[in-house]
């Protein structure tokens, strides 16, 4: 043979063959099967609902705490409260004293109604005299 | 579908997953193509994903797991070929995958290329060659054994 045309040949089948029987439990086979492909669509929200709810949570939190935490206002504390903040405080009176702007210091300013005996009693008796006079 | 994983248990999984598959999706179908090339497409597919996952989970290329699968037909009860049935299949397992598709299709289940063409989203021109150049392949594999 010299040559082997298949177009000229008795057509050649595949060979395969159904088994006997095989349709007859197969939409029963293939009903059990589609049963068990259908799986139940869960969201990743309801999956892992407690750690969303836990970012949530902390993003909340978040952005409420700068609105939450007002620095105190200073005009709102009593003069008590600030004497006894000021006494408990390491701060210098040379501190204390560059805190103050103009307007704080003449606010600070007393007109005292003094006599000359009143005064020389003040300057007498008061051992920190020399120390006023150095600062 | 046999004609392509030539196994007949794998056969069976997969007209089973192409089923399955037809009924997730019938929904899905708007009439673009015929129902039946659209069938046929789905049962192709199916058919070919699974020789190639089958394959891989064997350590081997899917041309290296058909030619085993060939190899295997003689002792296969469910393949009741003659010796020039069983050539042809060793034959057509060694053309590339869309020739075998093309000359399977063509030449055992007779379609037309109109229906080829729209089941395997090829030109007509492209499948009539392919089918051409699998003939002259497996003439010459004929020939030789």
């Amino acid at each position: 043979m010299n040559s082997f045309n298949l177009e000229n040949q008795p057509k050649i089948n595949s060979g395969f063959k159904t088994p006997e029987h095989y349709f007859e439990n197969f939409s029963e086979q293939l009903l059990a099967k589609i049963g068990q492909d259908e799986k139940p669509v869960i969201s990743i929200f309801q999956r892992h609902r407690n750690w969303f709810l836990a970012v949530a949570a902390v993003l909340i939190l978040g952005i409420m705490i700068p609105f939450l935490n007002k620095p105190a206002d200073a005009s709102n504390i009593d003069d008590a409260t600030m004497e006894n903040y000021l006494a408990q405080s390491n701060i210098s009176q040379y501190e204390l004293v560059n805190m103050l702007d103009d307007a704080d210091i003449d606010a600070l300013e007393r007109d005292l109604a003094m006599d000359e005996s009143t005064l020389e009693s003040a300057i007498e008796y008061n051992g920190n005299l020399e120390n006023y006079i150095t600062e | 579908m046999r004609n392509i994983v030539l196994n007949h248990d794998d056969a069976d999984d997969v007209l089973q997953n192409t089923f399955v598959k037809v009924f997730q999706n019938l929904k899905n179908f708007k009439g673009e193509s015929k129902l039946f090339s659209w069938l046929y497409r789905i049962a192709t597919n199916e058919a070919i994903t699974f020789l190639n996952a089958k394959a891989k989970r064997n350590g081997m290329t899917s041309a290296d797991f058909q030619q085993k699968q060939v190899e295997n037909l003689q002792a296969d009860s469910y393949f009741e070929g003659d010796e020039i049935q069983l050539k042809l299949q060793k034959a057509i397992a060694l053309l590339p995958e869309k020739q075998q598709l093309v000359f399977k299709m063509r030449y055992f289940e007779e379609l037309k290329y109109e229906e080829l063409s729209d089941i395997l989203d090829t030109s007509v021109g492209g499948l009539k060659a392919s089918y051409h150049h699998a003939v002259k392949k497996i003439e010459e594999y004929m020939l030789k054994n």
